[in-house]
């Protein structure tokens, strides 16, 4: 346990602060919880451990209010409640700080301070709203700017809103959904002390994970969900990694150095396949997000980008694939520069592309499974001759993509929203990869998707590399990064802020790198 | 509260259902239209059989019937074309008339023999059509102006300019009624008693739509970038070109159904000469769900009701009573629409 | 009375129908609900207030006789909208449809005959005196204070100063955030449809008891439809609501100017400038503004339903 803060022990006696008693919840098809039984005493750092689709989110949503119970109870101060809204689970003392925040981006900070809170008073000017928020910024000491737009502010600073707004309304309970994915390691070790700080005054803390270290770091007791149901609760003493990740996902894992290449494999080439050479690009809002962004892949390597997500990556995926144009520097594509090419001309010369959120770029959710898997191929024979396109040709591409991911569809023509969200990724992989004979952009391809299909993925992406293509691998999981690429560029606000060989890699510069800051200009804070 | 049965909404509705949801639509406006004409009175079972009589007692019926039936299908196609790209174009009623109107310029102002004549007329109603679409489709695309206002605000501009020419410059100076142009020596000829040929052009129309939508490479392009413009950007589709090609296609399918009108039908321009066409065009094509085919099918029921309610104003009912129902109607299929994505289950415990 | 008075006397008048109109689609669209049924609803508040007046000739009887109707179908329309969370553009043009065919069914016996009674001009005893503006302005109809001081002002107040037009701001914003942060989001968003369709049918009900005063078929003649882009080009502000309705009551008065003083362009011609003057105020500024996109931003969850316990 840390130093800075004194473990609180409640008198004996004390009920738990929060009691969950079998609860239940259905959605169609699918159990997220059933029968969770879970509690939390005062002073407590309680984890919530478990793989995407455990239940965990399900589960805490229940308890503040956003969620009903299809069965089971939740006693407060030993005392059974109904919490039909989130109002009533505020009023509570029970604040949740979600993985998306639920922050109001065209509003200032102190307006998402104050929005649905008793306390706001009545006639609310923007000056005497941001005079509160300055007030209790100072009282719980997290620091943040009042009169800022939140969609002007980092991941970082959002948290810090979402985290204040809970403790102003008095939380006892906090919940953090999974609250260090958008931080570097440096915010996270504030998060943690600000946390036991928290519980020192005889509150607690709900603290859902599916990251081994960072839980057991900072938990006293860890509670492992799989398949919507309580496997076990544990005394963190008590733990170790291996034993959490095999409770977790029901079997013993490998977490795989995945860097050796196989006999037969293609070499690493000598000359860049795709080179980047001073690219810049604007965002979405017409602002720079890249700048001055140099990068080579060869054929046979996995480069490997790190950095807290929005970051500059959706850009930097998108610039590579012609999907963003840039506003000045060169794209090179085995020799040939790419200026002032659309994607399809990108895609037509050999690289393919797994979108971040497949859903919204890399699918039309609405349209049928045919229509999406043959996204890449649908102008050329023989789906497309002389124009005309060929339905059933479509369709015989398809079922060979959808064998070759494994994914068993009963009906082509349904739209590709009712698949899950493993199978989508899958079939986008699949489509990707049968292109990508020259470099695959693979942007979060393991997001949201549970621990097997993680695996299938990784596996995917092994197999292309040693058939010679150059992979480009963006993600936020530093482990995945490690296992896979042969070198790692750190992204930070649009730049690339180093790149290191994955030889005898430090994770503490990788950080460094992460939070904004070389190794040269590095004044090192320790929370 | 609802016992172990629940609600679950589903990402899709099931075609099945959905249909069977607009089909209950339907029904549940005529019979609530029933029901209100009961209470005024009248003997709906009684009016209905008159209706029903009327209809398709006669050819004469049926040939009113498909006089209604070819601006309907047009109209609902333009905007079942404009949906493929996602967008709404309520303006089919504007650019009918603007059809009607520059079919008119050609056939009062070009001389030349009425074949000849009635070929330029063709293209005159499509390309006027396209004209009356072109602005809110050139703000769409290149300012993102939603098209849905800018569409119908060109409707009143549309019929204020065909009232204004047909009482005013273009009017017939030598007959008595003077709010309308002179008749057209130009005409579509007629195969059915006074059902004239733009019935299978219509028909031909939808099925060449269609086709274009299902088999070509082009096709595919736009449904593409209408279901998901991010997806088709990323694949490299040129969503803009396609959006402005669509937008001028939607428009000139309904100026073409203006241009029909005035050739085939009415044969002389006339102010509040679209009849609510184009308003009635995107009830057919919410009916039709999407699917051009489904415009044939929707376009014959909607030519029904509308049928129906010109025949009941001889008992007192005019024609504005049908377009509220028509609004019942498309309300009540937006609400079956939502709660055709429900499903009711039973947990067991 | 000199041309610049006459021309702003008609343009308070005659703006107040689109002002009015405006400001209860920014209540709808606030919360995060476009409601593309106000031709409907003025149709019906136009009929209403005309057939209310004819029963009783007291005519403030009249307009809120048309709040009442409007609320009435404000409500269906919520109903559909946000309880059953049903296609906003359909509901609204079904409410178009339903509401203008009703309307020009009910008004029949109505058609062409002038009001009963209507709006007389009240003078505010000293503001009357202010050169022009006092006889533009402060000796118009009751109805036109309410439309451009009352109701502006004190819609602004509530949206921008109070704790609770936080919220509905908010629930327009984002519905989940709100939602998590104890905001009753259906409530909100249900209330504010219905009382901003009771404006609406309030806004045809001014129109002709105060402006026209008279009922004939078609008299609404899209200025439900201009309203509803008013509000895209006022930024969803109340104020600027009520000032974009004047704009257009100046166009309108220009167009009876012309009329009266025999400027050699056919009425019909006059008449289309309100709506290519709309178009052009919605296009224009997105071309010419583009840093004033973010200030005048649509609330980010218009027109999106919001489902809470689904997925």
């Amino acid at each position: 346990m840390n130093e800075t803060a004194p473990h609180f022990t409640p008198p004996a006696g004390t009920p738990p602060i929060v009691q969950l008693r079998g609860i239940a919840k259905y959605f169609p098809g699918v159990i997220a919880n059933q029968d969770v039984d879970l509690e939390v005493h005062p002073g407590e750092i309680h984890a919530l451990l478990g793989e995407n689709g455990a239940g965990k989110s399900t589960l805490m949503n229940i308890l503040t209010g956003i969620y009903q119970a299809d069965a089971g109870e939740i006693i407060i101060d030993g005392y059974k409640r109904e919490f039909a809204s989130p109002q009533q689970a505020i009023a509570a003392g029970i604040g949740m700080v979600h993985q998306h925040f639920k922050l109001v981006q065209a509003f200032t900070v102190a307006e998402n301070i104050h929005l649905g809170w008793d306390d706001t008073p009545r006639r609310a000017s923007a000056a005497k709203l941001e005079r509160r928020t300055a007030d209790l910024a100072k009282r719980f000491n997290l620091q943040v700017r009042p009169g800022a737009r939140i969609s002007d502010l980092s991941t970082g600073e959002q948290q810090r809103v979402e985290i204040l707004r809970v403790l102003a309304r008095q939380a006892r309970v906090l919940i953090l959904d999974e609250p260090t994915a958008v931080l570097t390691p440096a915010e996270a070790r504030e998060l943690f002390s600000a946390l036991r700080n928290f519980v020192a005054e005889g509150n607690a803390v709900f603290f859902i994970s599916h990251k081994l270290d960072e839980v057991l770091e900072i938990s006293d007791r860890i509670t492992i969900l799989r398949g919507g149901r309580k496997i076990a609760t544990e005394k963190a003493s008590d733990c170790d990694p291996r034993m959490l990740a095999k409770l977790m996902v029901g079997r013993d894992i490998v977490l795989d150095d995945m860097r050796a290449r196989p006999q037969g494999a293609a070499p690493v080439s000598t000359e860049p396949v795709l080179s980047l050479k001073n690219v810049t690009a604007k965002g979405d809002d017409g602002s720079p997000a890249l700048h001055d962004i140099n990068l080579a892949v060869h054929a046979g390597e996995i480069v490997g980008i790190a950095g807290v997500a929005g970051n500059g990556q959706r850009e930097l995926s998108q610039a590579l694939t012609g999907v963003r144009p840039v506003t000045s520097g060169q794209i090179i594509v085995d020799g040939k520069p790419m200026g002032g090419r659309n994607a399809a001309a990108y895609a037509a010369g050999g690289i393919g592309h797994i979108p971040e959120d497949r859903l919204h770029s890399g699918l039309a959710p609405a349209l049928s499974i045919t229509i999406n898997a043959v996204m890449r191929e649908y102008m050329k024979p023989p789906i497309t001759n002389a124009g005309v396109y060929n339905p059933a040709a479509a369709t015989t591409l398809s079922k060979e993509i959808a064998e070759a991911a494994d994914v068993a569809i009963p009906d082509y023509g349904m739209p590709i929203r009712n698949l899950s969200g493993g199978n989508q990724q899958r079939l986008v992989a699949r489509r990707e990869m049968r292109i990508a004979n020259k470099v695959l952009v693979a942007a979060y391809p393991s997001r949201g998707l549970d621990v097997g299909a993680i695996n299938t993925m990784l596996r995917y992406i092994v197999e292309l590399r040693d058939a010679g293509a150059g992979i480009v691998l963006i993600s936020e999981e530093l482990e995945e990064l490690l296992n896979l690429s042969d070198r790692i560029a750190v992204l930070y606000e649009g730049r690339i802020m180093g790149e290191l060989e994955n030889q005898n890699i430090d994770i503490d510069e990788i950080g460094l790198l992460m939070g904004g800051r070389t190794q040269s200009t590095e004044t090192r804070e320790v929370a | 509260m609802f016992g172990n049965w629940r609600f679950q909404r589903l990402p899709s509705a099931h075609p099945g259902v959905a249909f069977a949801a607009r089909a209950a639509a339907v029904i549940a406006a005529l019979v609530f239209t029933g029901i209100i004409l009961a209470i005024a009175g009248a003997n709906p079972i009684e009016l209905a059989a008159e209706v029903i009589d009327s209809s398709f007692g006669s050819s004469f019926g049926l040939e009113d019937l498909a006089l209604l039936f070819i601006p309907l299908i047009l109209t609902g196609l333009a905007v079942t074309v404009a949906q493929q790209i996602g967008t709404w174009n309520i303006g089919a009623e504007g650019q009918f008339y603007l059809g009607a109107f520059s079919a008119t310029a050609v056939g009062l102002f070009v001389p030349g023999p009425p074949a000849l004549i009635l070929v330029l007329m063709f293209f005159a109603g499509i390309v006027g059509g396209m004209l009356w679409i072109l602005i809110p489709t050139l703000a769409r695309a290149y300012a993102n102006v939603n098209e849905l206002i800018t569409t119908l605000l060109l409707n009143f501009v549309a019929a204020l300019l065909v009232y204004y020419v047909s009482t005013g410059p273009w009017r017939d100076r030598v007959g008595l009624a003077n709010s309308a142009t002179p008749r057209l020596s130009a005409e579509v000829p007629e195969f059915w008693g006074i059902v004239h040929w733009g019935l299978p052009v219509a028909v031909l129309v939808v099925i060449a739509t269609a086709a274009v939508f299902t088999f070509s490479r082009w096709g595919y392009e736009v449904r593409l970038s209408g279901s998901n413009p991010s997806a088709a950007k990323y694949a490299g589709i040129p969503v803009r070109r396609h959006l402005i090609t669509v937008m001028l296609l939607s428009g000139g399918v309904a100026g073409l159904a203006g241009m029909l009108e005035i050739a085939g039908t009415v044969h002389r321009l006339q102010g509040g000469i679209s009849n609510n066409f184009g308003y009635l065009g995107i009830m057919v094509a919410v009916l039709a769900r999407g699917s051009s085919i489904g415009v044939i099918f929707s376009a014959a029921l909607m030519a029904f009701i509308l049928n129906s309610g010109i025949i009941l104003q001889t008992q007192g009912l005019t024609t504005s009573a049908v377009l509220a129902m028509t609004g019942l109607i498309l309300f009540l299929t937006a609400i079956g629409d939502e709660l055709s994505h429900y499903r009711i289950t039973r947990e067991k415990t | 009375m000199d041309l610049l008075t006459g021309l702003l006397t008609t343009a308070f008048l005659a703006g107040g129908v689109l002002a009015l109109a405006a400001i209860g689609e920014v209540l709808a669209e606030r919360v995060g609900v476009v409601n593309l049924g106000v031709e409907g609803l003025m149709a019906m508040g136009a009929v209403t207030g005309i057939a209310t007046v004819a029963a009783t000739p007291v005519p403030i009887f009249g307009f809120l006789a048309a709040l009442v109707v409007g609320a009435v179908f404000g409500a269906i329309f919520a109903f559909a909208t946000v309880i059953v969370r049903a296609n906003q553009v359909l509901c609204g043009l079904a409410l178009t449809l339903m509401g203008a065919g009703l309307a020009s069914t009910i008004g029949r016996n109505y058609s062409g005959m002038p009001a009963r009674a209507s709006f007389e001009g009240v003078s505010i005893p000293l503001l009357n005196q202010i050169p022009i503006l006092g006889r533009a302005l402060f000796s118009q109809n009751i109805l036109v204070y309410l439309i451009y001081i009352i109701l502006p002002i004190g819609l602004s107040y509530l949206m921008f100063y109070t704790r609770h037009g936080l919220n509905l701001r908010a629930v327009g914003e984002n519905p989940a955030a709100a939602d998590a942060a104890g905001i009753r989001v259906t409530l909100i968003r249900f209330t504010y449809v219905t009382a901003g369709a009771a404006l609406a049918a309030g806004a045809g009900a001014y129109l002709t008891l105060a402006f026209v005063p008279s009922w004939s078929d078609g008299v609404v003649a899209g200025r439900g439809w201009i309203a509803v882009a008013l509000v895209i080009f006022a930024g969803y502000r109340p104020v600027a609501a009520a000032l974009s309705g004047l704009l257009f009551g100046l166009i309108t008065a220009l167009g009876f100017v012309g009329q009266a003083r025999g400027w050699p362009v056919a009425s019909a011609i006059l008449s289309m400038l309100p709506y290519l003057g709309t178009m052009a105020f919605i296009i224009v500024p997105v071309l010419a503004w583009q840093r004033m996109r973010r200030v005048l931003a649509a609330p980010a969850a218009l027109a999106v339903p919001y489902y809470r316990d689904m997925r």
